[in-house]
């Protein structure tokens, strides 16, 4: 009995977890012409690691702007800049460790 | 001066090897440590120019690694990812955060995270920092396998150049010592030559005044002359027990020895009669406490034996001082009352010539040849002392 609470718990947490990437991350990125995997290439090119990436991105999530933009001059010439999050910072780091699971290198090299 | 050495000088020499043997050990370490300093140095500047030679083949792979990468960042996607491998090296990589991205070498090691080239075990690692992040690495780790070539070279060279270095330095050392050694051996042989001729001289007169001193009626004579006499047996004694010791080391320790039974408690109450007089102007009593004992020995060495330890026994005691010498067993023990001997002297009371106490007469040979007979005959010697206390020289067989 106790194993299959726990068993629910966790699936709904990770579904609830999952939702919030989706849900605040993939909404608008979908309709976007650079997919979320290629900007975290980039941001990786710079920010190298985990935790100094996860950090960079927070923080331009948290006080957008042109001059610390990954994306290209053209790109925010079309599309501009994002509007400042309204999550909060347990949400975000939550949304976070989601995209940087979801598209990490380590553990998808042969 | 040239002195040439003699059959009974052999003895004298014991502390010039013994000299010699601790400038050598002293000389050899010194050489031991120079040429393991040079050997080190030596290895540490052949590990240095190994290094650098392998340095610029790494480099050259680290450059063809770091285009892999950026290739594979660049086409990275979530399924088909080879991480480039060069059968000419093994290689990893690890972000900035020291965590492992991927690593294609055999074995998990401890990386120095300092750009640069060093060796860790049979392998050689070139530690590259990249500034772009491909696949998100800080670190690019190049291993290649060292062929140990140079290190064999290297033990080679340090084994037949210290070992030749080594020989020629021993060599120069024995060379050097007895270079120094050799006016302290010629002043030794010259004082024994000294000695030898003249014991030999003095053998006649001594032993005319002492039978002419026990053939003296004294019963006629007055007390002032009767102390005359008695000062006159007393030095003779004196003088007689060094000419015997002077004779025993030139001319009878190298003789045959004639060993038998010896009744111990009989010959030291012999000894101690002949030393009373000795004992009576000093004020010093005597106690015996002899129980039977014999030994089987040379009766000239162990008569020497116990002259010099009761000789000694009134030389450095007090006046109005008491000796007393125990026989039981096998065990002969003589006690002084005396200045004693400090504790660091203790040592070195057997060595030949050596006397810690001038106030008194003599060329410091008594125990130095009561040791030789000990040692001849496995006799072991304590030595018991404590200054202003007293010394007891303990004999055990």
């Amino acid at each position: 009995m106790v194993k299959k609470v726990l068993v629910i718990s966790l699936v709904i947490s990770h579904l609830f977890a999952t939702d919030i990437y989706e849900k605040n991350c993939m909404k608008c990125h979908r309709d976007l012409p650079v997919s979320l995997k290629e900007i975290f290439m980039d941001y990786l090119l710079v920010y190298g690691g985990d935790k100094n990436m996860k950090a960079g991105i927070k923080h331009y999530l948290k006080y957008p702007s042109k001059d610390i933009s990954m994306m290209s001059k053209l790109f925010i010439m079309n599309y501009g800049i994002k509007e400042k999050t309204e999550l909060l910072d347990s949400e975000l780091d939550r949304a976070l460790d989601i995209y940087w699971d979801k598209f990490k290198i380590m553990g998808k090299l042969k | 001066m040239l002195v040439s050495k003699s059959k009974v000088t052999n003895s004298v020499l014991k502390s010039e090897k013994k000299s010699l043997f601790r400038f050598l050990s002293l000389y050899l370490g010194i050489v031991t440590i120079i040429i393991s300093l040079l050997s080190f140095y030596y290895y540490k500047t052949q590990e240095e120019i190994m290094l650098s030679n392998q340095r610029a083949n790494l480099e050259q792979y680290a450059y063809r690694e770091i285009k892999r990468l950026k290739e594979l960042h660049n086409s990275f996607d979530n399924k088909h990812n080879i991480y480039p491998r060069d059968k000419h090296f093994k290689s990893a990589i690890y972000d900035l955060e020291y965590v492992k991205i991927f690593s294609d070498m055999e074995e998990d090691i401890d990386i120095i995270f300092k750009e640069g080239i060093y060796q860790n075990g049979s392998y050689i690692y070139l530690v590259k920092m990249l500034t772009t992040y491909y696949l998100g690495a800080k670190y690019l780790i190049v291993e290649v396998k060292d062929d140990t070539l140079w290190k064999t070279n290297v033990v080679r060279n340090i084994s037949i150049y210290g070992i030749l270095f080594f020989i020629i330095s021993a060599i120069l050392g024995v060379f050097l010592a007895n270079m120094f050694v050799k006016p302290m051996r010629n002043s030794i042989l010259l004082l024994d030559r000294f000695i030898k001729d003249t014991t030999h001289e003095l053998n006649t007169p001594l032993s005319a005044i002492l039978a002419n001193i026990e053939m003296i009626d004294t019963s006629s004579m007055d007390k002032k002359n009767i102390s005359k006499i008695n000062r006159i047996n007393i030095a003779t004694k004196t003088v007689s027990i060094l000419y015997k010791d002077l004779t025993y080391l030139t001319l009878e320790q190298d003789r045959d020895r004639l060993d038998e039974n010896i009744d111990l408690k009989s010959l030291i109450e012999d000894r101690v009669e002949y030393f009373m007089a000795i004992m009576e102007s000093k004020n010093i009593s005597c106690k015996l406490y002899l129980n039977e004992s014999s030994l089987y020995i040379d009766k000239k060495k162990i008569t020497r034996v116990i002259d010099n330890l009761i000789s000694n026994a009134i030389k450095y005691n007090l006046r109005n001082g008491v000796i007393e010498i125990e026989l039981k067993d096998k065990r002969l023990s003589v006690k002084d009352s005396g200045i004693g001997i400090k504790e660091e002297e203790i040592p070195f009371i057997f060595d030949r010539y050596l006397r810690f106490n001038d106030s008194e007469g003599g060329f410091g040979v008594g125990l130095s040849i009561v040791k030789s007979i000990l040692d001849e005959y496995n006799i072991k010697i304590d030595v018991i002392s404590s200054e202003q206390k007293g010394t007891t020289m303990v004999l055990l067989w």
